[in-house]
């Protein structure tokens, strides 16, 4: 008969296992939970460093606070005439080139568009007295130059962002034969009493930009940033409480993380660029009664007679549509076209619904034009 | 997100707010837009930078006196990495030229040939 064996009593005493052991057990079994149920905190930071402006580039022209970059064209045969990209000096330009499939400048380099972009970077102290006349007529002037020179062709179209497309449109107007062929401005101010909270802010006794530009010189970053958050002042913490309600997908986790990056990435201006804007344009309104000044030069937006197309945000908070609307008016193009898209003044260039809405419409408009 | 998620009462009161945000936004932009608050604003920002100026110049002095870097030498640095950075620009477009200027040599170096540039002869589909 067979006899069963007793099984082996358990030792009483584990074998010893190091606090670094557990230590690393724990965090091991910690880190696989988190990964398992909540697919937002795998998001690693240095992955989103590395995933705005993924289009291939090269830069051009550099000088002062200028940078000209062009994008490798992806096709064969591209259209002729080439695409510059104006950006907003207070703004970083990956905003149009946030990620594969995302990126309005990867959309026309694949729909064949030979593009290039002025971006800017952050003024020194050296260059706080560059005003509007070194943007428009040393700058954006000389970049324009360069990417004729760059592509073989005289011809260009201009696409200008916010503050861009104010200054396309002042080039435009003082250089009216310099080779320009399309002007396309975004979301872009030409009448200040449609900004009411900065008009009244600036209209104020107490507001001296004369001494704040003498004390800092350079107008940091944050302080644009603090200025743009007013106009709007809950909405960043909407979006981090929206962030939380969604962090379980990982599109929607990696596609708000990069618009926070760029919402509070703004850059400095140049303490004399400020001032005249404030002074002439948000105080003294004077692009409407045709006051402006570029230098000793009047500002007459009637001169703009090229094909011209205006796209506006019905929702835009930061340029509402009554600081942009008249521009259609002003401009003295016969081909003109003004184009009302739902969304902001960030969602009408980046994101979803630009895919879908501005893209497209925009390629319709400026194909048969770039032959 | 299951059930439980949904009626979560800290994520209701999340969703809520985001809905409400803009209404919330628009009542504490009127408030700034009021011209006491313009006025207010506009007096802080004065004592702010006479603060400022006041600050930097006491704390300079108590920096140097402590052999450590001021505001200044940390500004003076940022402007001399700014300048490097430039030169780094200058450097980067230069071998742009020479990249581009090989290309349209006889001998095409490989490393030139991302400057080729694609014929300049497309249409619009409708017009093809």
């Amino acid at each position: 008969m067979a006899t069963r064996r007793a099984p082996a009593s358990r030792p009483l005493v584990t074998p010893a296992i190091s606090q670094e052991e557990i230590d690393r057990q724990v965090q091991r079994a910690v880190e696989r939970t988190l990964a398992r149920n909540i697919p937002g905190l795998r998001l690693p930071a240095p992955e989103l460093d590395i995933e705005v402006g993924q289009t291939p580039k090269e830069l051009v022209y550099a000088r002062e606070t200028l940078r000209l970059y062009h994008y490798r064209p992806l096709l064969d045969e591209i259209y002729r005439v080439p695409v510059l990209i104006i950006m907003s000096p207070v703004s970083r330009g990956y905003i149009l080139d946030l990620a594969a499939g995302q990126s309005f400048v990867e959309y026309l380099v694949l729909q064949g568009y030979d593009v290039y972009m002025i971006d800017w970077v952050a003024p020194r102290r050296e260059h706080a007295a560059l005003g509007i006349e070194a943007f428009v007529c040393e700058m954006i002037n000389e970049a324009m130059e360069h990417v004729a020179a760059d592509c073989g062709e005289s011809d260009l179209t201009v696409i200008g962002y916010c503050l861009g497309g104010l200054l396309a449109c002042l080039h435009a107007a003082l250089y009216p034969r310099s080779g320009l062929k399309n002007l396309v401005c975004f979301t872009t101010p030409v009448n200040a009493d449609g900004m009411t909270l900065y008009k009244q802010w600036v209209n104020s006794k107490a507001f001296d930009i004369d001494r704040l530009v003498a004390e800092l010189g350079i107008i940091p970053g944050e302080m644009i940033n603090a200025s743009i958050q007013a106009l709007r002042p809950l909405q960043r913490r909407a979006n981090q409480l929206q962030l939380l309600n969604n962090v379980d997908n990982d599109a929607f986790v990696k596609a708000n993380l990069r618009f926070d990056r760029w919402a509070a990435d703004q850059l400095a201006l140049p303490g004399q660029f400020t001032r005249e804007f404030v002074r002439d344009f948000l105080r003294g309104n004077q692009l409407m009664d045709g006051t402006f000044h570029v230098g000793d030069k009047a500002i007459d937006l009637g001169q703009i007679r090229l094909p011209f197309l205006h796209v506006a945000a019905e929702y835009d908070h930061i340029v509402p549509t009554a600081a942009s609307r008249d521009l259609i008016g002003l401009v003295g193009s016969k081909d003109k076209q003004e184009i009302i898209i739902k969304g902001g003044h960030v969602s009408l260039v980046a994101g979803g619904n630009a895919v879908y809405r501005l893209w497209p419409q925009l390629d319709r408009w400026l194909s048969t034009r770039s032959v | 997100m299951n059930d439980d998620d949904q009626l979560n009462p800290v994520r209701l009161w999340r969703e809520w707010f985001v809905k409400s945000e803009k209404a919330w936004s628009q009542s504490l932009t009127d408030m700034m837009g009021d011209e006491r608050f313009s006025k207010g604003m506009g007096r802080y920002m004065q004592e702010a930078l006479h603060t400022h100026r006041m600050f930097s110049e006491s704390m300079a002095q108590y920096l140097a006196n402590l052999n450590l870097p001021s505001r200044q030498d940390i500004l003076d640095l940022g402007d001399r990495l700014g300048q490097v950075e430039d030169a780094l620009a200058a450097v980067q477009v230069e071998l742009r030229e020479v990249r581009t200027r090989l290309a349209q040599g006889v001998n095409v170096a490989p490393a030139a040939t991302a400057t080729q540039r694609p014929a300049r002869t497309r249409r619009p589909p409708e017009q093809i």
